[in-house]
C-alpha cells in the first residue's frame, strides 16, 4: 500500500512536456498571430471595412483551401486550441471543479478533435 | 495589563508616532480557536515589524510567540503574513503602512502557535531536489600533495548565481497558490535550488534531480501565477527557475525517449 | 509527541484568487482563452461555410456583423493583447537568450515580440487590406 503509494507519488510525467510544449507554441501563436487574425477576419471583414475583392467566395475559398492555409490553420486554430485546453485543465484545477485526470482527458481530447475537424476542412476543401 | 508601561515608554522613547497593529493569536494550551488581538505600539522611522514584535513581547505581552534571528535578511526566519502578504518582518518597515496592519502567520502552514508555522512539508520538498552538488571533482581522488580546487569560472557563476540567493525563509510557498491547492508540490524555492544545482558547472546530479522535478508534482504543476517571485525579499525569481526546469525537464524526457 | 509535522491543511478555497489584486490579475490572463475559444468556434464555422458554397459564405459574413458577435469578437481581439502583453513579458524569464557569455536584455526580447505582432499585421494588409 505505502509502496504502491510512493510509486504513484514517483510516476515520470512523460505527457506533461507535450502538453507544456503545445501551450507555449500556442500561447506565441495566440499573443503573435491572433491580434491581426481576428481584427481582419472578424472585425474589419465584417465592418465591410476590406476591399470587396480581398476575402469574396473564389478568393477566400484559394486561400484557405491551399497548402499555406492548411499550415494557417494549424497555426491560428489547432495551436491556440491546446493552448486554451491547458489553460482550461489547469484553471479548472485552480477553482477547484471536477477532478484532473478527468479535466485532462476532456481537454485536450477536445482540442485534439476540433483539431482534425479544422485541418479536415481544409483537405475536404483542397480535394473539392 | 501594561498600559502605564506603554505611556512611560511613549514618553520615554520621543518617538514620531503610536502605531496599531493586529495579530492573529492561536494558543493550543487554552483554545484551538484563532482571536485577532490588538496592540498599540510607538514606532518612528526607523521601526521594523520585527521591532514592533519584539517591543510587544518585552514590553506589552510576553505570551506571543514568533521566530527571529539575524534582523538582517539573511537567516529567513521571521517570514509572517502583512496585511495578507507573505513579508520578512526584518525588512518591513511600518513606516510603510497606513491604516490597518493585519499580521498572520505564514500561509499554506500548519500553525503551531501564534506566528510560528510548521515548515516540515517545505523542508521535505527541499531535501526530495537534493539541493547540494553531487559527485563533484570525479575525474582525480583528492591528493594532500597537488589539492584540486573546484575551479568555475566567472560566467559559469553567473549562470545560477542569482538562483543562488535563497534563504529558505518559505514566503514564495505562503504566496503560491499552487502549494496552497495541492501541498505535495514541491513548490518554487525547492524547485529554484534544484535548478540553480543543476546548472553548477561542478555538479553532477541532474539525472537524480530530474527524476524528482519531471513529476506531475514537480516542475508541471507550475502555473507561472509569478507571485512568488514578486514576494521573495531576495529577488530570486523563483517563477523563472522553475519555468526553466520545465524546459529541462522537457529535454530530459525528449532524451529519453530517443535513448528508449 | 510533536503531531504537526505530518500535519496537511486543509486545500485553499476556490475563490482564493479574489483575496489579492495579483491574483486577480493571473485568473485574468487565465481567462483570455475563454473569448478565443468563441472566436476559434466561429472560424470554424466560416471554414465549413466556405466549403458549403458562396451564399453560406455570404451568410457567415453577415452573422459575424451581427452586434453580439461584433462585440464578443473585440473581446477576443482586446483578450489576445492582454495575453500577448503578459505572455512577452515570461519569455525572456523561461527561455533567457545569451549572446556569446552575455544574455539580452528582457525589454530587447519583449520589443521584438511586438515586432512579431506588427509584421503579421502588415502582411495582413498587403494580403487583404489594398484593393484588387
Amino acid at each position: 500500500m505505502n509502496m504502491n503509494k510512493h510509486d504513484v507519488q514517483h510516476k515520470q510525467a512523460f505527457d506533461e512536456p507535450l502538453w507544456w510544449g503545445l501551450f507555449s507554441a500556442g500561447g506565441v501563436c495566440f499573443a503573435v498571430l491572433l491580434p491581426a487574425v481576428i481584427l481582419f477576419i472578424a472585425v474589419l471583414l465584417p465592418l465591410g471595412l476590406l476591399p470587396t475583392e480581398a476575402l469574396s467566395y473564389e478568393r477566400a475559398s484559394s486561400l484557405l483551401f491551399s497548402v499555406p492555409g492548411f499550415l494557417f490553420v494549424g497555426a491560428v486554430v489547432c495551436l491556440p486550441l491546446f493552448h486554451t485546453a491547458h489553460r482550461l485543465r489547469h484553471g479548472l484545477f485552480d477553482i477547484s471543479v471536477g477532478n484532473d485526470t478527468l479535466n485532462k482527458k476532456l481537454m485536450y481530447g477536445g482540442a485534439a478533435l476540433l483539431s482534425v475537424l479544422a485541418l479536415g476542412l481544409v483537405v475536404a476543401g483542397f480535394l473539392s | 495589563m501594561s498600559t502605564d508601561q506603554i505611556t512611560a515608554k511613549r514618553v520615554s522613547t520621543n518617538s514620531a508616532s503610536t502605531k496599531h497593529i493586529s495579530v492573529k493569536r492561536y494558543l493550543p494550551d487554552t483554545s484551538t480557536e484563532t482571536y485577532w488581538q490588538e496592540y498599540d505600539l510607538p514606532v518612528d522611522d526607523s521601526t521594523s515589524l520585527l521591532d514592533a514584535l519584539n517591543h510587544i513581547k518585552e514590553q506589552l505581552d510576553s505570551t506571543l510567540s514568533y521566530r527571529w534571528s539575524c534582523r538582517m535578511a539573511i537567516c529567513g526566519s521571521c517570514g509572517v503574513m502583512v496585511n495578507g502578504i507573505p513579508k520578512l518582518g526584518c525588512k518591513t518597515f511600518l513606516r510603510d503602512y497606513e491604516g490597518d496592519i493585519r499580521i498572520e502567520p505564514l500561509s499554506h502552514f500548519p500553525v503551531q502557535r501564534d506566528l510560528v508555522v510548521d515548515m516540515a512539508i517545505f523542508l521535505e520538498h527541499l531535501a526530495a531536489v537534493k539541493p547540494y552538488l553531487i559527485g563533484d571533482n570525479p575525474v582525480k581522488p583528492y591528493d594532500p600533495k597537488a589539492p584540486e580546487t573546484y575551479q568555475q569560472t566567472p560566467e559559469q557563476l553567473a549562470r545560477y548565481k542569482q538562483f543562488a540567493n535563497c534563504i529558505n525563509c518559505g514566503l514564495c510557498y505562503s504566496a503560491c497558490p499552487q502549494f496552497g491547492l495541492n501541498p505535495e508540490f514541491l513548490g518554487p524555492a525547492a524547485l529554484t535550488l534544484a535548478h540553480r544545482y543543476n546548472l553548477d558547472s561542478r555538479d553532477n546530479g541532474k539525472k537524480a534531480r530530474m527524476a524528482e522535478l519531471n513529476r506531475h508534482d514537480g516542475v508541471w504543476s507550475c502555473t507561472f501565477v509569478g507571485f512568488c517571485s514578486k514576494v521573495c525579499p531576495k529577488h530570486v525569481d523563483p517563477a523563472a527557475a522553475v519555468n526553466q526546469g520545465k524546459v529541462e525537464a522537457a529535454k530530459h524526457t525528449l532524451i529519453a525517449l530517443f535513448k528508449g | 509527541m510533536d503531531k504537526s509535522s505530518s500535519q496537511r491543511l486543509p486545500p485553499l478555497k476556490r475563490t482564493w484568487w479574489l483575496k489579492h489584486r495579483f491574483f486577480k490579475l493571473y485568473m485574468l490572463r487565465e481567462a483570455t482563452v475563454l473569448p478565443l475559444v468563441f472566436f476559434t468556434l466561429c472560424l470554424l464555422a466560416g471554414m465549413v461555410a466556405l466549403l458549403q458554397g458562396a451564399d453560406s459564405w455570404q451568410g457567415w459574413i453577415a452573422f459575424m456583423g451581427s452586434p453580439i458577435v461584433l462585440l464578443l469578437n473585440l473581446v477576443a481581439l482586446a483578450a489576445s493583447l492582454f495575453h500577448a502583453a503578459t505572455f512577452f513579458v515570461l519569455f525572456p524569464r523561461v527561455m533567457p537568450i545569451r549572446i556569446a557569455g552575455h544574455s539580452l536584455p528582457d525589454q530587447a526580447i519583449v520589443a521584438g515580440q511586438w515586432a512579431g505582432v506588427v509584421v503579421v499585421a502588415l502582411l495582413f494588409f498587403w494580403l487583404l487590406g489594398r484593393g484588387a
